[in-house]
């Protein structure tokens, strides 16, 4: 139970930054989860934030104190490892008992909690086994009760739940948020799966290449990105971000015209969600290229130049390939990027 | 498909006799020492083939009577057994220090450590001699005790050091998250794991010390302090002249130590390091 903020947090190893220039504010109780692609410095980010790894630069405060000079074992943290770093030697029993020994909790209260941490990850037949003996997931739901099984200040969970099936992932998503929510542990949750981000965090943070992108609660990443990166990376399937030139409030790229502000001018990029198009209409003129039905919803993929469009059509639609095909954009959920990437605001 | 299961068969059955036969040309002087062991004086020596061996105890009944067996093997065991412990109370601390412990130099110092097994023993039997004549310690099993430890120590090290190496550091991470500090950490997790490494490294070690010969006979001056294979050395029957029997009951009853620790390590080797830690 405790704030954490990073200031200026730096990591780099030789030439090559790890994580650079991160300030970040998380409050007391909020479950705050990193996204990013692989090797943008999340797993380095909580490492730090654990002690396991001397930040190069920066200040590290937990709980009103400045941790940086404050030893892994003293932090009052519990991680959960992306390796799982199980003991081998010790049974799963054994595993998630050693935070209660090592933290001197009275032993009468041991085999309850462990208990009721086993049953909650769905492994208490499973307790005498040694990790060895334990499927992938079975080793991923070990580790995280292991670290549930004290109420440490901060919960570090690097992507906890990714070596799970769909049913069981969903599941224990729920169970996590419920468990947050009731002891109350200021949570840092690494993932990489949006729906994960989106249904269990307070705030999300975007990160890539070592920096933050943005920082927002689920709906501001979703509806407000605030760069081509954010916009690129969030939604399933992700914005369609269209290069080409705005003047005198008309966008224009090969097959493509929209309606900007007047201040949008120059090589900007037009971002819009796939649910944001419908089809007919003029704002794209290009050729089907692909029909994919999924069940529920039905994806198009349209060509217009050089560049593919994903929309999100009725369920029933269905044509064939390299017919003309007509797009219409929402006009209220267009996007413009300046050519540094940047969001221009303000547009219609 | 029958003629494919055919030919595996065949080749199955050549490996084996291949195999056997290989086995059969090692075990042969092994089996030899024992039959003669077994036999008769008189028989050993005789020129003549013998189709059917006798049976005969009485090598057995000369080497519990006239040769005090009983304490070459109590020194043998007390000094092996003291220098392996003494070896891995010093190895398993330094070589977790060598392995996890960032500090400068410590490739090097690594390896100056194993560069003192690349001496040839002779070159430091003198001083040593001398040394432990000044210490007073000659004739004793402590002062064996003292030099097999030392012998091993480096190489005990090192194979330690080695399996440490394999272990994921991100066990230890997790242990320190929990609370654990580094004695916690080397007793509860680290040892545990590399458990194959250190009985390797105390079997090889053991071997070692059992088979030593040069400083054995440098220090132990007199039968009081002889260990096994010293006293084998030495063994040559007494007064009737070389019994042949006896003395190779007696390599056989040195060897037969070294069988069960070959076994013993066997065993160990083929485990896998940390099944199950991480993730794979
Ligand atoms: N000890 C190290 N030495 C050099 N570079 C390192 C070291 N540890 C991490 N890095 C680099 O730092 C970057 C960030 O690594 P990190 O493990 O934080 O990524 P991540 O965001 O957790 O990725 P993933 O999603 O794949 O787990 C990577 O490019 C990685 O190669
Ligand atoms: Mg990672």
């Amino acid at each position: 139970m405790a704030s954490i903020h990073l200031q200026n947090l730096e990591k780099r190893y030789g030439a090559f930054v790890g994580v650079q220039n991160m300030s970040l504010e998380i409050a007391d109780e909020e479950f705050l989860v990193l996204l990013g692609p692989s090797g943008c410095g999340k797993t380095t980010t909580m490492r730090m934030i654990a002690g396991l790894e001397v930040p190069t630069d920066g200040k590290i405060v937990i709980g009103g104190e400045e941790v940086n000079e404050v030893d892994a074992r003293d932090r009052d943290v519990a991680m959960v490892f992306q390796g799982y770093a199980l003991y081998p030697n010790m049974s799963i029993y054994e595993n998630i008992r050693f935070p209660l020994r090592m933290r001197k909790i009275p032993a009468s209260e041991h085999d309850a909690r462990i208990r009721q941490a086993a049953d909650m990850v769905e492994l208490g037949a499973f307790l005498d086994r040694k990790p060895g003996a334990l499927s992938g997931g079975q080793r991923q739901r070990a580790a995280l009760a292991r670290a549930v099984v004290r109420q440490p200040q901060v919960f570090l969970m690097d992507e906890p739940l990714s070596n799970l099936d769909a049913k069981l992932r969903q599941s224990m998503r729920v169970q996590i948020k419920h468990m947050q929510r009731q002891l109350k542990v200021t949570t840092v949750y690494v993932t990489h799966d949006q729906i994960e981000a989106m249904t269990l965090a307070d705030r999300i943070v975007i990160m890539n290449k070592g920096a933050i992108q943005q920082v927002g609660t689920p709906d501001q990443i979703y509806s407000d990105p605030a760069n081509t990166f954010v916009a690129g990376f969030i939604g399933s399937p992700p914005m369609n971000l269209i290069e080409g030139t705005a003047q005198n409030g008309r966008f224009t790229a090969p097959g493509v015209s929209a309606p900007c502000l007047d201040h949008v001018r120059g090589k900007v990029t037009l971002g819009v969600r796939p649910e944001d198009c419908q089809v007919g209409g003029d704002n794209v003129q290009g050729m089907v290229y692909g029909v994919e039905p999924t069940g529920d919803t039905t994806y198009l993929t349209v060509r217009a130049g050089e560049k593919m469009i994903e929309v999100k059509a009725a369920r029933d639609y269905r044509s064939d390939i390299d017919q003309p095909v007509g797009i219409t954009f929402d006009p209220a959920h267009l996007y413009f990027f300046g050519e540094d990437g940047q969001r221009i605001r303000g547009a219609a | 498909m029958a003629k494919a299961r055919k030919s595996r068969g065949e080749s199955l059955l050549l490996r084996y006799l291949v195999l056997g036969g290989w086995a059969l040309v090692c075990l042969l002087p092994i089996l030899w020492f024992l039959s003669i062991g077994f036999r008769p004086r008189t028989e050993v020596i005789t020129p003549r083939p013998i189709y059917w061996p006798s049976f005969s105890l009485d090598a057995w009944r000369l080497l519990i009577s006239d040769w005090p067996i009983a304490q070459y093997l109590r020194n043998s065991v007390v000094a092996v057994a003291g220098s392996v412990v003494i070896d891995l109370a010093l190895a398993i601390p330094a070589a977790y220090a060598l392995a996890r412990y960032d500090f400068k130099g410590r490739e090097d110092i690594g390896f100056y450590i194993l560069s003192t097994r690349m001496m040839a023993p002779a070159i430091v039997a003198v001083p040593i001699f001398f040394l432990f004549k000044t210490l007073g310690l000659l004739n004793s099993v402590w002062a064996l005790m003292l030099i097999y430890a030392a012998i091993n120590l480096s190489l005990v090290t090192w194979i330690i050091r080695s399996y440490m190496l394999d272990i994921p550091k991100e066990l230890e991470d997790a242990a320190r998250t929990d609370g654990a500090g580094d004695l916690t950490i080397l007793r509860e997790i680290i040892v545990p794991a590399c458990l194959p490494g250190i009985i390797t490294a105390a079997v090889i070690a053991a071997i070692f010390a059992i088979n030593e010969f040069l400083f054995t006979l440098l220090i132990a001056s007199t039968s009081k302090a002889y260990t096994m294979s010293v006293a084998l050395a030495n063994f040559t029957g007494g007064s009737d002249g070389i019994i042949y029997n006896a003395i190779a009951l007696v390599s056989f009853i040195a060897f037969v130590p070294i069988l069960i620790l070959v076994i013993l390590i066997q065993k160990h080797l083929s485990r896998g390091l940390t099944m199950g830690a991480v993730k794979g």
